[in-house]
């Protein structure tokens, strides 16, 4: 299998806007993900966080504005297509599909492979030798997320956490140039929020990957991030590197409401 | 491990094929009554395993499966026969086959749209659409009456008791001609649908029908993999409607009713969603049991005999109160159909033989309940 060798191309959002009826869930956000670097969407509840992922992995059409990945536009994409041109995505909440950890590694190498369901009936010689090496590299991709044990186990019956993990392999099956991590620690424990950081930070250096996360654990995204975007209602309301980010008085409003003596004590 | 894994496959290998010897035997022992069983068993697994692709793998409700089988069997019966094209009835065969599949691709723009359910309530329109058909369109479909359908023959050898042939002493006639037929398009659909279910497409459909959200953000084209299960469980559909049409060897409307699609509906579940096997298993209980009841009425109880009307309940009634308990029974108890229950009791065999537990405490070695499918609310 192929492991791409040179820099991921730059993900550019311009002016993205979205309505759901009368709400507007995003308001003209715009920022750029640099090619290999961690991006952190943070913000409080209800700012258009997911929305905007959504809006990454073509869930959702923005009302206007773009999303570009290098030369290619994103704005009007079918997810399958987006996910063709190596943008992959976990979820807030798990979403993995029924068998074994193996059965949902190799949804993700769909993109990537080409058996299609006439050569997959006959299971002509070509299919057999694509799923072989598909499969090896689904392991590969096991053992660096630290699933390696549990390759052949079903979904259903692993930890939280695990599963949490299963989704970012199987993102990480589509060797994408850029991952967008939803909540990659929700729920976890110290032990294993240590271990996705680390797994982050492998996958990283390894695969030279750009990654958006958004995460409400801000000590994980101080330690993670190169450079951080913040929204409110929909708005960016500051961008930066997480030290910038962090003295912002528009931040310290928005998380924790306004007040002089709060912002002086921060 | 590798030791145990390839004793396993021996031993797989060993009962498939003392299966097989048996299936290949029994036109040796087994009389027409019994083999006739066989041959709808058989074309109703092939239709089974399509539907179970379809409604089981990808999650999209079919009641539309009786038109396809439908297709398949006047499209045989059409192609092969007078008046019609006369072709030979070999490539007439394959022809409605395809047929069936290009009838599925023409509702393929529904079909990979209309989601779950939603494509249960529009696929119903076609059962109506193709009964109405074959009752008025006489020239071709023989109107109320059907058609009898031309034998199928392949290099000079007829599935008909048309020329004698005795095999060891037993005389072959159609039934036990049809039955090797029957084993082998079987064969086919089951070495096609295991290829299909475990390669790409399959998990692809399973994706879909678990998250679509999911399926798609990982690079499945959703249209194109819904339609396209449509399309192959047409073909599946066709097929079994082309063995249906040479074991009954006449056609009539009134057989490809909404009560056919809800058969092979009962089929799917009562063998478990999403397998080969399960659905193989559904189409043999659901379509040998009222045959079954049938010729053993009379030795039943409750159960009146063909032909008296005495106010007790027929063998055919009975035969559906039986199966329809057999649905409630095991959506109860087995919600994951037959092929389900037989895994559990393995595991549960292979676990007290490992390690046998001490008296009085056998209800604590009890396996786990069977982990609920993940599905989880897309964001």
């Amino acid at each position: 299998m192929t492991v791409r060798t040179t820099a991921p191309p730059e993900l550019a959002v311009t002016d993205v806007t979205v309505r759901f009826a009368g709400l507007t869930a995003l308001d003209a956000v715009s920022f750029t993900v640099a090619p290999g670097s961690v991006h952190a969407l943070i913000g409080p509840n209800g700012a258009g966080k997911s929305t905007c992922f959504n809006v990454l992995s073509g869930l959702c059409r923005p009302a206007t504005g773009t999303v570009r990945l290098g030369d290619a536009d994103l704005t009007r994409l079918a997810p399958h297509r987006i996910a063709a041109l190596g943008v992959a995505r976990t979820f807030q909440n798990i979403v993995t599909t029924q068998g074994t950890v193996a059965d949902n590694l190799m949804l993700g190498r769909h993109a990537l492979s080409r058996a299609g369901f006439a050569a997959s009936a006959l299971r002509l010689p070509h299919v057999r030798r694509e799923q072989r090496a598909h499969l090896a590299r689904a392991r590969e991709i096991a053992e660096l997320t630290g699933l390696g044990h549990h390759f052949d186990s079903p979904v259903a019956l692993l930890s939280y956490g695990d599963r949490k993990r299963v989704e970012f392999a199987r993102a990480l099956c589509l060797e994408p140039s850029v991952l967008l991590l939803d909540e990659p620690v929700a729920g976890m424990n110290a032990a294993e929020r240590a271990r996705t950081v680390e797994v982050v930070h492998a996958v990283r250096a390894e695969l030279g990957l750009s990654v958006v996360l958004v995460e409400h654990d801000m000590g994980l995204v101080m330690r993670l991030a190169d450079e951080v975007t913040v929204l409110d209602f929909g708005r960016a309301i500051a961008h930066g590197t997480p030290d910038e980010v962090r003295g912002d008085p528009e931040v310290l409003r928005a998380y924790l409401g306004t007040g002089a003596e709060q912002e002086d004590a921060a | 491990m590798s030791e145990r894994l390839s004793r396993a496959g021996a031993v797989r290998v060993g009962w498939t094929s003392a299966a097989v010897v048996v299936l290949l035997a029994l036109p040796f022992y087994l009389d027409a009554f019994w083999l006739r069983i066989g041959l709808f068993s058989m074309a109703a697994a092939i239709g089974a395993v399509g539907l179970g692709l379809l409604s089981g793998t990808a999650g999209q409700l079919s009641l539309g499966h009786a038109f396809f089988l439908a297709v398949g069997a006047y499209g045989y019966v059409w192609l092969a026969g007078e008046p019609g094209p006369g072709l030979p009835t070999a490539p007439a065969a394959v022809l409605a086959v395809l047929l069936a599949g290009a009838a599925g691709g023409l509702f393929s723009p529904v079909a990979g749209r209309v989601r779950g359910i939603y494509l249960g309530v529009a696929t119903l329109a076609l059962v109506f659409l193709g009964h109405h058909v074959l009752l008025t369109a006489d020239s071709v479909t023989g109107g109320f009456n059907g058609r009898s359908v031309p034998p199928l023959e392949l290099g000079g050898f007829s599935f008909s008791a048309d020329s004698e042939l005795t095999l060891l002493g037993v005389p072959f006639g159609a039934e036990e001609r049809l039955w090797y037929l029957g084993i082998a398009l079987f064969a086919v659909t089951w070495f096609t649908a295991r290829g299909l279910l475990r390669g790409r497409p399959g998990r692809a459909l399973v994706a879909l029908r678990d998250s679509e959200t999911a399926a798609a953000v990982m690079g499945v084209n959703v249209a194109r993999h819904r339609s396209a299960a449509f399309v192959v469980s047409s073909m599946y559909a066709g097929l079994a409607g082309v063995m249906l049409a040479l074991s009954f060897r006449r056609v009539v409307p009134d057989y490809f009713g909404l009560v056919l699609s809800v058969d092979y509906l009962a089929m799917i579940v009562i063998g478990g969603l999403g397998s080969v096997a399960g659905a193989t298993a559904g189409a043999v209980f659901v379509t040998a049991l009222p045959l079954l009841m049938t010729r053993y009425a009379d030795q039943l109880p409750l159960v009146a005999a063909p032909g008296t009307t005495d106010g007790t309940v027929g063998p055919t009634e009975a035969a559906r109160y039986l199966y329809g308990a057999a649905i409630v029974l095991i959506l109860l108890f087995a919600p994951d159909g037959l092929h389900g229950l037989v895994r559990r009791l393995r595991a549960r065999l292979r676990r007290r033989r490992a390690a046998p537990p001490p008296v009085g405490t056998a209800s604590a070695s009890l396996p786990p309940t069977s982990a609920a499918r993940t599905k989880e609310p897309t964001p």
